[in-house]
């Protein structure tokens, strides 16, 4: 049938225009909240989240609280020489300040041998690079009020944050003097296979374990909660409207199907209006994400996949045709019959 | 032969438990390039003979007989192409797509009929379609801007673009003032004969009959007079 669709858009470019721009808001607010959720979530775990695949393990009486993980050095033996690759580590909130008593929060994490963390000799220190906008150079030289310790600024690395603070790589035996602890919190072993056991050791996948770090979960949950919720606006959204403009086209409809048009057809009109509607918006809205990509302001965690964008996309394209076939169900119903005694519309 | 024969037809409409009948047993037939006339007091049942005779729905009983095929008994997609590609429909409003121009409605009509005409032959079939009902100036109008009679000249030749072999029509003429009702008339009989189509137009008014070759009156579910 001839573009009955298009026609129609450009007759009527007011409302299609309405029903575009919501969506576009909609769409474009989601990715927003994506690109923040995973610049959040890269702020608070980019440390656990850049490893490969692979498998976390802690203490059973940790309960799953890697805090509360002690492996002893006999047990890390032990993993070691079953396993390549393997390393152990700990991670600690704490404090460091410069010569004028400048506080910086940093995350301490130290690790045997790997080739994914950075090794530091004792005394040193690796920062992450967000460190260098409060000052800090390198050479450098920052105590740890705790313990007394010196430690020298030595380098810095991209993209090394916990808990939305700068990772300071420190040396084990730095580590152990800062914290008593001759013990390490964690072990990990790469590979996506199944995870091996050990006795009083539990294993956590890389997503399992990042969702026993309960700020992590809290804040992953609320986000993704309100992006399920916007795609379930948009969805509702194509389904009013398109039953709106149903109900006011119920008398067309009837028209069209006493003079010989397909059901069908009248479907197909509608879902080319919605993909048409859709994917104009869904194209706005992931450029201006990706120019606020670009010009978000450095203190704002975001950061835009096109992966997870062209996976929302889908999900949108799929929620609109879900509601406008939903409110089409109408077409379905009318009467070539009732139409015809019925007034001019 | 006649082209389109309605067979004691017979409608029973139940409305909770009262049955009503309200086609008894109808008997008439149509001929290429005659008008056929419908009339009766209001009730009679003339629209519902209409819409069943056009396949719109469905008889109690009886046979509506097309081209040797028996409407009655067939699939809906069956009909829904008969309807497409063999009839033509007036109603008593024109029911112009209000997103189309004038043109493009005849174009629609096209599609729908499946018509196998090209882009060129389709422009100036349509052209000279536009011409037989004088609205050849309008082209490019939208419905909206057309007065009602000039509305109603735009759905006939939307019913008849596709040279359908019968032309069903109930009331063409009720939404239009007296001087526009007999230019509608008469374009409706002046069309019927020269594309040799056989037109079936239920009307009130008496005036009108004056335009039928034939008039069948009914009364109560039934055909009381032919003439
Ligand atoms: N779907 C239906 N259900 C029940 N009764 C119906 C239905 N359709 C029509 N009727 C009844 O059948 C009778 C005939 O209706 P119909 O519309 O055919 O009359 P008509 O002759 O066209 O009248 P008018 O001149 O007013 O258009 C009426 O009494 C009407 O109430
Ligand atoms: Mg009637």
């Amino acid at each position: 049938m001839m573009n009955m669709a298009w026609k129609e858009m450009k007759r009527n470019k007011g409302r299609f225009l309405i029903l575009g721009s919501i969506v576009f808001l909609v769409s474009f607010l989601t990715f927003m909240i994506s690109g923040l959720a995973n610049g959040l979530s890269e702020d608070n775990a980019g440390l656990i989240k850049d490893l490969p695949e692979g498998h976390f393990y802690m203490t059973k009486e940790a309960n799953k609280t890697y805090n509360l993980s002690r492996i002893d050095n006999n047990t890390q033996n032990d993993i070691f020489a079953k396993n390549s690759n393997t390393f152990a580590l700990s991670i600690q909130m704490g404090f460091l300040n410069n010569h004028d008593g400048k506080q910086q929060s940093v995350a301490f994490v130290t690790s045997t041998q790997s080739k994914w963390f950075q090794h530091v000799k004792k005394g040193e220190v690796i920062f992450d690079r967000s460190v260098e906008d409060n000052g800090i150079k390198i050479g450098d030289t920052l105590t740890n009020k705790q313990s007394g310790g010196k430690l020298v600024v030595k380098g810095f690395v991209h993209h090394s944050k916990y808990s939305h603070v700068p990772v300071a790589y420190i040396n084990m035996d730095d580590y152990k003097e800062m914290f008593r602890t001759s013990d390490m919190q964690l072990m990990y072993i790469p590979g996506e296979d199944k995870a091996p056991t050990f006795t009083g050791l539990q294993a956590f996948s890389k997503d399992q374990f990042l969702n026993t770090i309960a700020s992590y979960k809290a804040e992953q949950m609320s986000l993704n909660m309100i992006i399920w919720f916007l795609i379930v606006i948009s969805g509702m959204l194509f389904a009013i409207f398109f039953y709106m403009m149903n109900v006011q086209k119920m008398g067309l409809y009837g028209i069209l199907k006493a003079i010989g048009v397909k059901t069908s057809s009248l479907f197909r009109m509608m879902w080319t209006q919605m993909a048409v509607i859709t994917v104009i918006a869904l194209i706005l809205s992931i450029a201006l994400s990706e120019v606020f990509n670009h010009m978000a302001p450095k203190g704002v965690p975001f950061q835009f996949t096109f992966e997870i964008t062209f996976q929302l996309s889908v999900v949108f394209l799929i929620i609109g045709f879900i509601g406008s076939t939903l409110s089409g169900l109408q077409i379905k119903k009318v009467q070539p019959l009732q139409a015809i005694q019925q007034g001019e519309m | 032969m006649s082209i389109f024969t309605i067979d004691e037809v017979r409608k029973t409409f139940t409305n909770g438990e009262v049955k009503e009948e309200i086609l008894k047993g109808v008997n008439l037939s149509l001929q290429e390039g005659e008008v056929t006339a419908l009339t009766g007091a209001s009730g009679s049942g003339k629209s519902t003979l209409l819409t069943i005779a056009a396949g719109l729905q469905s008889a109690s009983d009886g046979q509506v007989i097309f081209e040797g095929e028996n409407l009655t008994a067939m699939k809906p997609e069956h009909v829904r192409k008969i309807r497409a590609g063999k009839f033509g429909f007036v109603f008593q409003f024109a029911h112009l797509v209000t997103f189309l121009t004038v043109e493009e409605q005849l174009l629609l009509m096209l599609d729908v009929s499946g018509s196998k005409l090209n882009k060129q032959e389709r422009k100036r079939e349509i052209d000279k379609m536009l011409k037989l009902v004088e609205m050849d100036h309008r082209k490019t109008a939208y419905p909206t801007s057309l007065s009602g009679g000039e509305k109603q000249r735009v759905a006939i030749a939307r019913a008849i673009i596709h040279q359908p072999k019968i032309l069903f029509a109930d009331e063409p003429t009720a939404s239009l003032d007296s001087k526009r009702s007999k230019d509608v008339m008469a374009l409706i009989r002046d069309l019927t004969r020269k594309l040799n189509i056989a037109a079936l137009v239920v009307t009130h008014d008496e005036e009108m009959l004056s335009f039928a070759d034939k008039i069948i009156k009914m009364s109560d579910g039934q055909i009381v007079q032919k003439i």
